[in-house]
This record gives C-alpha cells, structure tokens and sequence, in this order.
C-alpha cells in the first residue's frame, strides 16, 4: 500500500459532518453579517452615529464567542447590534505578583513617546533568531537562522501592507547539530518584500497601533482581552502569556495601554521572573516567563534592568528531553532595537 | 429566500452580491463550512476545529471586497485562510501526532471512539504516520494535507498557499518521501519540527 493510501486512511474515521455540525460557527458569522448588513433586521434606533464600524463588530465578536458556553450555562450571550450581555467566562483578574512587571508599568509613564497618525507607518528595528528545519537532498537538518529586521506597519490595519527589509546574519547551531550548507546562502544578503501575503489575525489578537490604542487602560479590563475567548487553566494562561508577547513585539501602543498590559501580564497565573537574559543584540536584561506544562521550551520576556523598557524575548529549553536540546538551550531569541514613525515604506515591486 | 437560481451560482458570483448583500454570505459558508470543519478536525482535533472554522469564515467575510472574482470556486481561497489560522495551532497539532506516535493512542480521535482500545487500533503504520506528519516542516504538511485530506489540486493548494504551483509539487515530493521512510522504518526516529514563529 502507498504512502498516499495510508494517509487517506489515516484519520478517515472522523464522520462526514453537515450544517447541524456547524451550527455555532454559523451563529457567529451571522451576528457579524447581521452588524454589516445596512439596517437590515435591525430594531431602529440601535445604530450610534458616528461609532466606528470595526469597534462594533469587535464587541460583537467578544460575544458571539463565547456564545456556546453561554449557551450551556442557560445565558443569553447575543442581543445583536445592542450591548452584548455579561460573559459567561469571566476572568477575574487576580493580584498582580510579579514586579518587574509592575516596574516595567510604573516605567511606562516616565518614556518618550511616540504619536504615529493614521495613515502613517511605525518601523521597527530589530534582531532576530530563530530555528529552521529543512530538507535538502533527502537529510533532515536544523540550524538557527540570524536576521537583521526593518519591519513598516501601517498604524492602522493589517500587515499585508506592511514592508519588511531583512538581512542574513551568520547562522548559528542548532544545540548538538551541524550548520547545513543551505544556511549560510544567503549570508549578508538583504532582502525587501511585503511585509505578509496573509493578515487572518482574529480581530482581538490585531496589534496595529489603531486597534492597541483603542485597548482598555483600565488593568483588569486588559487582562479580560488577553484572556479573550478562552477558558480556563494552563493552557487558556499559556495563551494569554503569548497574546502579551503580540502586543510587544513589532507592536507599539500608547503609554496608557503599555502599563495596563504590565499591569495585566503580571497577573497571569504561572509567570515568574527568571533573572538575567541576553537578548538577540548582547543587551542583558530581566527576563518574566511562564512555562507552560509539556513543551519543553519556555517564553521570556526581556526588560532592561534600570528602566524596564521591553527589550525582546527568547525561548529556553527546560526539558531537554521534550526539546531535543540541553536544558537552558536559548532557541530562538530577539531584540527590539528601535521604533520609529515614518510616512511611507520603501517601495516594493 | 433561497431560489433555485441563487444554489445554482457560482462561489463568485454569491461572493459579489454579498458585497452588495452582506447576508448572501452565508451561502458560502453553507456550502463549504461542514468539509473545512471535518477538515481541520482531523488535523487538529474537536477542540480548536470550531474556532478555526468561525474564525476562517469571519475573516473570508471582511476580505470578501478582495476575492478575485475572476476565480468561480471559493474552495483554495477558504482553505487557505483555514490554513493560515491553524497556523497558531502547530503545537496542538504536533503535540497531538507526538502522542499518538509514542503511546499508540491518537487524542484526535479520542470523541469519535467509544471504547478506548479501538484507538489504539491505529497500530504502526498510524504511528508511524503520525511521526512523519509531525517532523515535516510546516508549510510540507498544509500542501501534502491540503491535497491529501483537502481534497485541493496541486494548482488550487498554490492558490490555498499563495506558493507556485512548482513549490507545491516539490513539498509533496519531499513530504512523500519523509512518509515512505517512516512507513518502511521500523523504528521512528523522533524530531521536533515546531518552529516558533516571529512575526
């Protein structure tokens, strides 16, 4: 039997599904069709002039998710085109217990700040590592790629309208691997391209300077966002610590909104500090994690000791046998080095 | 309010009176929502399938202003949103072929059985499936599954992928011959192809 034939066999146990599997998924994209539809089906005096559409459909959307679990506890989720009604998951944020992270938001107050205006881009500079499989000629290989990155971003909208300008740095090893030849082909090379040829972020995990300014500076409001369509538990805290790290990286958001999201992230159930952490540029610094249960790596945040200004992120391996690597392995690595306003991108073909 | 006339056009034409008639949408997602759900269910189990799959068509919704309408089957289009949101999901997804190829038992799976040892039925070559599928570079499983499992052509899983239809025949090439060895390997060899992904 060939490959193609054990592979359609593989899984092919999963019924055939119809529009009643669907059900909850259809429920979602109707109320947002109902939001965009012109008054149709809508009770008259709902529309607030002069709101802008996408908050409303942001709201929306809130609700609309977590219609199901409402729909279990015997709650009313959706009243479409009027205020959705209290989440049925609430996350209550509990007290904040890491202080770096409450430095880093009391720091946030004391630097400059930057006013990029609609229509205008934020470039970011920065440094990056991270691992690479490939095979070539029939041999698995693994390295770690080194960039030098210039990313533009609109501040408002996605990123296939961004440019990115990156150049190959020296490569490094994979813990315990060789260099492949194919890593080093591009060494010194730069690169421009567009930024995405995709943006399907879900709305709440957008992190353009237009939806992050619009973000709640009210702590526990924040946190409520990173927690935004998930439940419970490790896995539901694994993924608000990484929603923390989307705001941060190749993001930039107002100094109100930078210091409820300190405030918010400190509050994740699980982070800790873990002490000092180079980041992709040399520049030491202290670094928060969480360490999720089960992959073997975690995920820290670097923030420079005096003024606690975010200076990148790296992944640490903390089970060598789940990682394939030795335990403190850094695997992927980067650094912020600089955020700026610009008019327009360079030009790309 | 469905006419025969209106089941009978084509992806692209629903999708541009949409423009005009937001709710004509949901034709789309009728006709394509339960194959993208069965989908993504088996690559990623029950659980993310159906934020995957709102979140697929919500996104297909706003980016309907840019469908080419030059193009009559909405199917690579969806797809590809479809594969692109299960990108935040690679963990899951290898995670769950890691298990399966260690412990026999495949936790996708696990709604769709009653009793447990029938899971454990997927045997060695389940195994050792799972353990190919799980050390192919990510962009090698979404063309080899597009068109294994999706059902997609090599030209409609370029245009799912926004590749070259010559990208995708040599990631299923290579995708092809990573499965042939672990099928004949009596032992899998264990890689960890998950790649953190910094945007």
């Amino acid at each position: 039997m060939n490959e193609m034939t054990e592979l359609e066999r593989f899984r092919s146990d999963v019924p055939e599904l119809d529009l009643t599997d669907v059900r909850a998924e259809e429920h979602r994209l109707l109320s947002v069709m109902r939001d965009a539809a012109p008054d149709a089906g809508r009770p008259t005096g709902q529309r607030v002039p002069g709101r802008p559409r996408r908050a409303m459909r942001l709201r929306i959307g809130l609700a609309a998710g977590l219609g199901v679990a409402a729909a279990a506890a015997g709650a009313i989720a959706v009243n479409a085109g009027g205020e959705p009604a209290s989440p049925p998951v609430v996350h209550t944020m509990p007290v904040a217990s890491v202080q770096v992270l409450k430095r880093a938001a009391d720091n946030a107050a004391k630097s400059p700040e930057l006013h990029p205006r609609p229509g205008q881009f934020l470039v970011f500079d920065s440094r990056t590592m991270d691992t690479v499989e490939s095979n070539s000629g029939g041999r698995h290989e693994r390295y770690l790629d080194r960039q030098e990155r210039k990313i533009w971003l609109p501040v408002d909208g996605d990123a296939t309208h961004g440019v990115l300008q990156s150049r190959t740095l020296e490569p490094k090893p994979y813990p315990g691997w060789p260099i492949p030849a194919v890593a080093r082909q591009n060494v010194g090379r730069s690169s421009m391209s567009k930024a995405a040829d995709f943006d399907d972020r879900a709305e709440h995990l957008r992190s353009d300077y237009a939806y992050l300014s619009r973000l709640p500076t009210d702590p526990a409001k924040m946190y409520e966002h990173l927690y935004t369509g998930l439940g419970t538990g490790p896995g539901a805290d694994a993924t608000a610590w990484q929603n923390v790290g989307g705001m941060l990286t190749e993001a930039y958001m107002p100094r109100a909104q930078r210091a409820a999201l300190f405030r918010a992230a400190a509050a994740i159930h699980g982070v800790t500090t873990v002490g000092r952490a180079v980041d992709a540029a040399g520049r030491t610094g202290v670094a928060v994690t969480l360490d999720p249960a089960g992959s073997g790596v975690r995920e820290e945040y670097i923030f420079d000791e005096k003024t606690y200004e975010f200076l990148g992120r790296r992944s640490v391996v903390t089970n060598a046998g789940q990682a394939e690597a030795p335990v403190g392995s850094v695997l992927t690595n980067s650094a912020q080095l600089k955020v700026s306003i610009a008019e327009r991108p360079p030009a790309v073909e | 309010m469905s006419t025969a006339s209106e089941e009978d056009a084509d992806d692209a034409s629903v999708i541009r009176r949409s423009r005009q008639e937001p709710e004509a949408f949901a034709l789309v997602f009728r006709r394509y929502a339960p194959d993208i759900k069965r989908y993504v269910i088996r690559r990623l189990g029950a659980d993310a399938a159906e934020d995957v799959v709102a979140e697929t068509f919500l996104a297909a919704f706003r980016q309907r202003d840019r469908y080419d309408l030059s193009r009559p089957n909405a199917r690579p289009w969806l797809y590809g949103i479809a594969t692109n949101l299960m990108g935040r999901h690679v963990r899951t997804e290898v995670r769950q072929l890691r298990v399966l190829e260690r412990m026999g038992t495949d936790p996708v799976m696990e709604p769709f059985t009653e009793r447990s040892d029938e899971r454990i039925s997927a045997g060695a070559s389940g195994r050792a499936l799972a353990s190919a599928l799980a050390a192919l570079p990510r962009g090698h499983r979404d063309a080899l599954l597009l068109v294994a499992w999706g059902d997609l052509s090599y030209a409609e899983a370029a245009q799912a992928l926004d590749v070259r239809v010559g990208t995708v025949r040599s990631r299923i090439n290579r995708a092809r011959q990573k499965l042939r060895r672990h099928l004949g390997a009596t032992d899998p060899v264990i890689y960890v192809s998950e790649e953190p992904v910094h945007e």
